[in-house]
């Protein structure tokens, strides 16, 4: 797992992915930041996170897209497949990768959150449960996306299909007061993946939201391992049905 | 060390490999021979564990591949058809990222990637990107990584595909010294790289084994006629009843494609059975009739022709039917 969680941190910052993805979560968040909370004069960390949860549904396909669909693509993957290692190893340890260049570009957005920190009277409660929230998010956000990539060989399909998820899971939320039926509707907004959110920017570190967000994660994860693993155990399915016959 | 036992991949309804048995034992270089889309990467892909078999079995030093993933392919190095190479990363590193995941221990990293690029030449491109590399080097750099970790088994998918003659000579010889440690499989539509290379030769046609023997057994017992030329002077429609009354004589054609620039020099191609020696009968009978013998050559039946009249002979039973 380690190997590959070093060769994908490598491979992001050896290809534009890396830098387009830190670049643009830094250059929205900067502009949010200067039109927000310098020129607005506001002393809240809210309005940043608002414009890159926004923007996240376009940016967090562009980092894991590459991660499974590229490796089918150049048939790298039977590279993975022939080698002392397990399927979860794997895809884990690219999880990961992609999990830590998102915490390194969070943690540099830290920054905006030292001067609001120092220049208004926000508490550090407020501040922590926004990035405790956002980290949590992302979380999510990158094993949705890293399922979508395991789904297709094509790093573009494989962009759209997370954003499709995203956007599907963000504007669950509006659907559901469409909704007549209460169980229905209760198990529909479980999956307004927004919903949730706002309780971290409160201030709130509540288990709740917590268990919920990496649940969502853990749920992905375990589902792309399913995905790739199936291409590779055909036998016990072919031996289930001969036992039938 | 390599054993496989009834493999079979289905497609859905087509068939990929279908009963496939053979063993590989320790330092034994095997060769899968068999045109294109004759189910040789299926094969490959099956027992270096990439895909799953729909029946059978494969065992690499005693470990089943589907049972004991992990175990079987600390044993297993795998040079795909297409390297699978990483090509934003430069060669060194590259090896190193295989170091790890093949369980390479750290302290020895160094020096064991040194070793394996002696071995295939990389040396001068260590510390380049592996996507700035021709394809020769592509190639090196993915047998290089099937090297590393020193596995018993090496399965190698078309390796000289793509090289230049030097390259593919270089290749060839590489192999060979290989298969003294390594026992390998390797496949390849090149007859005159299996013969040349293996130990054994695996005829896989249409997914099914067509024949397994070593490349002099093959050649010896699928030949059950001799061939050789004959170049005569004087003209055919006398000659060949003549050569055809011989005895022992099977068959006899004009060579067409050594027959255009002297028409009074006509080339014929004979077939005769093993055990009689037609040419002294064939001179003296045109010698005494006045047409003169300028050349007789015999060809050697080779393993083009035996793996040609092994796929031929699946066509032939298909217009019977």
């Amino acid at each position: 797992m380690l190997a590959i969680f070093k060769k994908e941190v490598a491979v992001y910052f050896l290809t534009p992915f890396g830098y387009v993805f830190m670049g643009l979560f830094l250059l929205l968040s900067g502009i949010v930041f200067s039109i927000y909370n310098l020129w607005g004069a506001r002393g809240d960390i809210y309005g940043m996170f608002g414009v890159l949860n926004f923007v996240s549904i376009v940016i967090f396909p562009v980092l894991t897209m590459k991660l499974l669909a590229e490796e089918k693509r150049m048939a790298t993957d039977q590279l993975l497949f022939s080698s002392p290692v397990t399927i979860t190893s794997i895809i884990l340890g690219k999880y990961f990768a992609a999990l830590f260049v998102y915490l390194v570009t969070l943690c540099a957005t830290g920054v905006y959150a030292a001067f609001i920190m120092i220049f208004s009277k926000t508490s550090l409660g407020a501040i922590i449960g926004s990035y405790v929230g956002f980290a949590l998010l992302g979380a999510a956000y990158i094993a949705i996306c890293l399922f979508a990539s395991s789904l297709t060989d094509s790093q573009v399909t494989s962009a759209i299909i997370g954003f499709g998820f995203l956007f599907g899971f963000m504007i669950v939320g509006l659907l559901t007061n469409a909704i007549p039926f209460l169980f229905l509707k209760r198990v529909v907004s479980w999956f307004a993946i927004l919903s949730k959110y706002e309780e971290f920017a409160n201030g709130l570190l509540k288990i709740g939201p917590l268990v919920y967000y990496l649940s969502f994660a853990v749920g992905f994860v375990f589902l792309t391992i399913i995905v790739v693993k199936g291409r590779l155990r055909e036998k016990g399915g072919a031996k289930h049905e001969k036992d039938r016959h | 060390m390599v054993e496989v036992i009834n493999l079979t991949k289905m497609y859905g309804n087509k068939v990929g490999v279908k009963n496939v048995s053979f063993t590989a034992q320790k330092g034994e270089i095997i060769g899968f021979l068999g045109p294109n889309g004759a189910g040789k990467t299926t094969t490959m892909n099956v027992i270096t564990g990439c895909k799953p078999a729909t029946e059978g079995r494969v065992l690499i030093a005693g470990y089943d591949i589907a049972e004991k993933p992990l175990e079987a392919k600390k044993h297993l190095g795998y040079l795909p058809e297409i390297p699978p190479i990483y090509p934003e990363l430069k060669v060194k590193s590259y090896l190193k990222f295989i170091c790890g995941l093949k369980g390479v221990g750290r302290e020895k990293r160094e020096s064991h990637i040194g070793e394996i690029m002696e071995l295939v030449k990389i040396m001068d491109v260590k510390d380049r990107v592996i996507k700035n590399l021709s394809k020769g080097y592509r190639q090196r750099v993915g047998l290089a990584q099937a090297l590393i970790s020193k596995p018993d088994v090496l399965v190698l998918d078309e390796p000289t595909v793509g090289l230049d003659p030097k390259q593919i000579h270089e290749m060839r010889s590489l192999i060979k010294s290989l298969g003294k440690e390594h026992t390998i499989i390797l496949s390849s539509h090149i007859l005159a790289e299996v013969s040349m290379v293996c130990d054994r030769v695996i005829i896989i046609k249409k997914g099914e084994i067509a024949a397994i023997d070593t490349p002099e057994n093959l050649s010896k017992n699928m030949a059950s006629a001799e061939c050789f030329t004959a170049k005569i002077k004087g003209p055919a429609e006398k000659i060949l009843p003549l050569i055809k009354e011989i005895d022992g004589v099977l068959s006899v054609k004009l060579d067409k494609d050594n027959n255009d620039s002297k028409p009074e020099y006509l080339s014929y191609i004979i077939e005769s059975k093993k055990s009689i020696d037609v040419r002294t009968p064939l001179f003296f009978k045109l010698a005494g009739l006045g047409y003169p013998i300028y050349e007789m050559k015999s060809v050697p039946i080779n393993l083009e022709d035996i793996f040609l009249q092994l796929t031929a002979e699946e066509k032939e039973r298909a217009e019977v039917n």
